[in-house]
């Protein structure tokens, strides 16, 4: 670790206090003491003296982009963020969800993240195969080098090698065990439609109890709504009372994204979400 | 619960061959909110509709399903008996087992099996059709057309003899466009600037033209009906409010700049008039080219002014033009020859292209109308070498239409004034056209030697300085030759002008994929485009002759008077619209719309669509995340709906 | 009795429909289990059109749309390129055979293509067999 926990939770602290007193922001969203140690919780400061009550460890997974859209359009934030939260900030700022100008990055160059349930380190399956954002306006410890970087999709290999059968059994068998509470949109920083479209009752889409059919359309509609804006946090997955490796599946989707428009999510404020865009030369290969 | 009348038609025999249509009928009676079901020998004729008709009043019927061929043939005629009986002419649905049932099958099995399939997806369908009405918005009465050549000048002409009022945009400080660059015109060898220039003055004195010369236009606002454009006027430096055109500036100025309009044969001043007959008839300063810009002092011109009439302040300037159609004619360019340098354009004086020919013989031409080389001397022997880069699968594919007749005509003009030996190179000899073929056999017996074989190669002669080698494959004898010559002539390929593409996207055309403007049905619709409202003409589209292009211009004239001759037009029905309780406010909709219908309303956080611009493709609608988007006749529970009855048998 | 399968289709109304009656006006056959809804545009189709075509029961669905370049409405099947092969990947990674979606450029012109199109999609489709994985059992 090039930067202790310790030492980015006094810098955030230290930039969050900064930033509310000098007004240049009216909310900083950051981590917050949960129930207990292990279990921070995102915070919103308002007011310098809020700013005590920051945490930072290496349980502090969530993505803090999620609240972003919460806010009135034209509010002033700054937002701790990790590699991958980073890049759900700038797909947002694609999507013109929010502005540049209204919101401060406080990045954060971390790994050996982990998840509070299972305790196990997060890094392969969530990180993007970065340790570092790859924007901020204000960096909250030392950037990470010479650690081992490996591809996010290295973790795909054992699924892909599966025949068609044996992988829709897979996916079968998971989704029928969605009981569809939403954890995973809730927790998703790109679902922020009101209503999801499974929601909507003209059309009526799929069956809204936890059926198959209906879990199945749930599931694969929201992947394609998400294709090449995932960003790949993982935090579906954590979300998921019923654990559905949903980012399995995200980032097949987003590994096919990258491959086929050569752009992968949340890189670059100046991209556009690449399933609304297109180029002529776009081969016809990829419907092959 | 609607009350829906199926009416299965046999098509005399086409359907009925393989669809055994009075099953058909009875399945149909039995499926969902159907009251009647019939089957008729011809659905169309005039007993068909009123059995429509009356069934609509009997069984107080209102969704109708026409069981019958496509409905790309009949649409519009059952639309028809459904307004004529009071029902909204949207709630029809056409089932279409002609084309894409029993002309494709020869078995009444299988062909039954699909109808059946096809008409309950129907019957699905039409259970969720909405009517659907027509938004009416008052059509601005005026017409702009772009570009000022002979198909702009005869497209003004026409509409403003009607009495619209026209505003005639031209790039270049004149009129006139190519054909006032020609000295004669095939297959008639009538002098181009007699019948060109009287139409370019009745431009000038007709009180329903407005004519904006060094003008483009920099942005399309609106849509069919209200166009809102603005133009932006270049700076000429002389103040044609003022000027009296007596020229005497043009001849005191020592600016020297090279002669746009005589194709670079010659200098310029630097305040010109291109060319004699010029319209308007006052002169514009050329900034590159004047002392005064480069040096910063001179202003003779301004001296010998008596009208005060030069500025040098001056600067480009912003019209605002509302118009209800818009013509684009805007004409072409010739295919830059320099990159082909097998033939030596550029690099040989004795190679020419076709427009410095016609400017040649044109006697307010560089020459005075003498034919004279670079180097001041009369050519013995000139070549003339058609398609060059037309019909080339590595530059134009297209045929470019007239060079043929153009290059008889040059052979023609060139055995009138000199005495040179006259060699036509040709892949074969197109001469479709009123006169054409009389006019190549008239050439033929004018003692020109033809070529059959396309001019491979133009070479520096090894022997004579200045003299030019042809070498081709003569494709009668199978023999490679070599022809020396003093002058050659490309013909080149005409291409799109080098902003086409440009002024595509300003008006949201579809080009081909040279850059021609794509029209909106290659037989059909050749004059309009996808684009309501705008209208197309001339060699823009693709290469034609002047007598096609005057056809055009005077299509297109006609065409877009159909739009603004009324004060009112209904807008289409099936657009999109936006739910502003679903809308989530991603934008995506706005970003994709290829007619830029949506747009983000800030105060109220949600998309919405404009109606007006919006062409009904549906896009928006399947980039919308939360379903907001209504695609009006193809909404999404309409289509699912479709596709569950589809599948269902 | 031979395995007949439901094939669903959507296509453009300006492009592949029209070439679609055209292969009908020169009298070309090919096999009846294809089923085309018409839309304006291939872009109008939305990813769960097709998800949701292989719960009804599709064991294949062909999309037809106008050569990239030559969209009526300019664009529009720019998009739907590239919508369409996601919808294709994800289709391919939850276990659908990829052979059973298939998305082809056919012009108002090509009345011949549609008509091979359909035959050897058809055949594809058979050889196939039919598709349960999806299908809502009823």
């Amino acid at each position: 670790m090039t930067s202790s926990f310790k030492s980015i939770e006094e810098n955030l602290k230290a930039e969050a206090g900064k930033l509310l007193e000098s007004g240049r922001v009216e909310i900083v969203l950051a981590y917050g003491r949960g129930y207990d140690e292990n279990h921070p919780m995102p915070f919103v400061a308002k007011h310098p003296s809020d700013v005590a009550n920051m945490v930072f460890n290496e349980y502090c997974i969530h993505n803090l982009a999620r609240y972003l859209v919460r806010y009135p359009r034209g509010t002033k934030i700054a937002v701790a963020v990790k590699a991958a939260d980073c890049r759900a900030v700038i797909q947002l700022i694609q999507e013109e969800k929010i502005k540049r100008d209204d919101v401060v990055f406080l990045g954060i160059p971390v790994y050996g993240m982990k998840n509070p349930k299972t305790g196990e380190i997060i890094d392969s399956k969530t990180t993007c195969g970065m340790y570092n954002p790859v924007l901020y306006d204000v960096l909250l410890g030392e950037e990470v080098h010479g650690q081992k970087i490996v591809s996010p999709y290295d973790v795909l290999a054992d699924y892909e090698a599966m025949d068609k059968e044996a992988r829709w059994a897979f996916w079968k068998k998971e989704f029928d065990r969605c009981i569809r509470c939403y954890a995973c949109r809730k927790a998703c920083p790109m679902c922020y439609c009101d209503p999801c479209f499974i929601d909507q009752s003209k059309p009526r889409w799929g069956d809204k109890s936890p059926q198959s059919h209906g879990n199945l359309m749930y599931h694969l509609t929201r992947f394609h709504h998400l294709a090449g804006r995932c960003i790949d946090c993982g935090e579906c997955s954590r979300a998921c009372p019923v654990d559905i490796p949903l980012y399995l599946f995200h980032k097949k989707v987003a590994k096919e994204c990258e491959e086929m428009f050569g752009q992968a999510a949340g890189m670059s404020i100046d991209d556009k979400p690449a399933l609304v865009n297109f180029r002529v030369d776009d081969s016809d290969k990829i419907l092959e | 619960m609607s009350r829906i009348g199926v009416f299965v038609c046999h098509c005399g025999l086409n359907i009925a061959k393989t669809v055994r249509v009075s099953e058909l009928a009875q399945f149909a009676a039995t499926l969902p909110d159907v009251v009647v079901a019939k089957d008729y020998k011809f659905m169309c004729s005039t007993p068909g509709q009123e059995m429509i008709a009356n069934d609509i009043k009997q069984h107080k019927l209102d969704r109708i399903i026409v069981t019958a061929c496509s409905p790309l043939m009949h649409e519009q005629t059952f639309r028809k008996v459904l307004a004529a009986s009071g029902l909204n002419q949207y709630l029809l649905t056409i089932v279409n087992i002609r084309e894409q049932v029993s002309w494709v099958t020869h078995d009444i099995e299988e062909g039954t099996a699909k109808a059946k399939a096809l008409l309950n997806g129907a019957v699905y369908r039409a259970r969720l059709l909405a009517p659907l009405t027509s938004r009416v918005i008052d059509v601005n009465p005026d017409v702009m057309v772009i570009g000022a050549g002979i198909a702009g000048i005869q497209a003004a002409l026409e509409l403003a003899n009607t009495g619209k009022k026209v505003y005639l945009v031209e790039k270049n400080s004149t009129i006139g466009g190519h054909m006032a660059q020609f000295d004669k015109t095939f297959p008639t060898l009538d002098c181009s600037a007699c019948i060109l220039t009287p139409k370019m003055d009745s431009i000038l004195q007709h009180k329903n033209i407005t004519m904006l010369t060094s003008c483009e236009v920099s942005e399309v606002k609106g849509f069919v009906g209200n166009f809102d454009i603005t133009i932006r006027q270049k700076a000429r430096y002389v103040d044609h409010g003022k000027c009296n055109a007596c020229l005497a500036c043009t001849e005191k100025c020592p600016g020297k700049g090279v002669s746009e309009w005589d194709e670079g044969l010659v200098k310029r001043k630097a305040i010109y008039i291109p060319f004699p007959q010029a319209v308007p008839q006052k002169p514009v300063i050329d900034r590159d080219s004047c002392t005064f810009f480069k040096k910063g002092k001179c202003r003779l011109c301004e001296k010998v002014c008596e009208q005060k009439a030069i500025d040098f302040d001056q600067q480009d300037t912003f019209i605002q033009v509302k118009a209800g159609a818009v013509i684009l004619a805007t004409g072409y360019d010739l295919m830059d020859t320099k990159p082909l340098i097998q033939y030596g354009y550029g690099k040989y004086p004795g190679v020419y292209n076709a427009l410095e020919v016609e400017r040649l013989f044109n006697s307010a031409g560089p020459t005075g109308g003498k034919v004279t080389m670079r180097d001041g001397r009369e050519p013995q022997a000139i070549a003339v070498l058609h398609c060059i880069g037309s019909r080339d699968k590595n530059n134009s594919e297209h045929c470019s239409r007239v060079c043929c007749m153009y290059s008889l005509k040059f052979a023609h003009l060139f055995k009138e004034k000199t005495s040179a030996d006259v060699y036509q190179f040709y892949i074969d000899m197109r001469a479709a056209g009123k006169g054409y073929e009389e006019f190549y056999n008239r050439i033929i017996g004018e003692d020109v030697k033809f070529i059959r074989g396309k001019g491979a190669r133009v070479a520096q002669s090894p022997d004579e300085e200045g003299r030019l080698i042809v070498e081709a494959e003569d494709t009668i004898t199978g023999k490679f030759i070599k022809v020396p010559v003093d002058m050659v002539v490309l013909s080149p390929a005409m291409v799109p002008r080098a902003d086409s593409r440009d002024i595509a996207r300003l008006f949201n055309l579809s080009t081909d994929k040279q850059g021609f403007f794509m029209e909106r049905h290659p037989k059909l619709a050749p004059l309009s485009t996808m684009s309501e409202g705008i209208f197309i003409a001339g060699v823009c589209q693709s290469p034609k002759d002047i007598p096609d292009t005057v056809a055009q211009a005077n299509g297109a004239a006609a065409e877009a008077l159909t739009i603004v001759v009324k004060d009112k037009m209904e807008l289409e029905a099936t657009t999109a619209m936006v739910n502003p309780a679903s809308c989530c406010a991603c934008q995506n909709c706005v970003r994709v719309c290829p007619y830029g219908a949506p747009f983000f309303n800030e105060s109220k956080g949600v998309s919405e669509i404009n109606e007006a611009l919006c062409k009904g493709c549906g896009l928006c609608a399947s980039v919308c995340p939360s379903s907001a988007i209504i695609a009006r006749h193809f909404t999404n529970d309409q289509v699912l709906a479709e596709m569950e009855g589809l599948m269902e048998f | 009795m031979s395995f007949e399968p439901k094939i669903l289709g959507i296509a453009c109304n300006w492009c592949t429909y029209t070439g679609a009656d055209l292969a009908g006006t020169t009298r070309l056959e090919y096999p009846q289990n294809l089923r085309v809804v018409r839309v304006m545009c291939s872009s109008r189709i939305n990813p769960s059109f097709i998800f949701r075509a292989f719960q009804l029961g599709a064991d294949g669905v062909l999309v037809g749309g106008c050569h990239p370049g030559d969209c009526h409405y300019n664009t529009g099947n720019l998009y739907a390129r590239r919508r369409l092969a996601v919808t294709r990947k994800i289709l391919e990674f939850a276990g659908i055979e990829p052979g059973r979606f298939r998305v082809e450029w056919i012009s108002a012109s090509e009345g011949n293509k549609f008509a091979e199109v359909v035959t050897e999609f058809t055949r594809q489709i058979k050889n196939l067999g039919p598709q349960n994985k999806f299908k809502i059992s009823q």
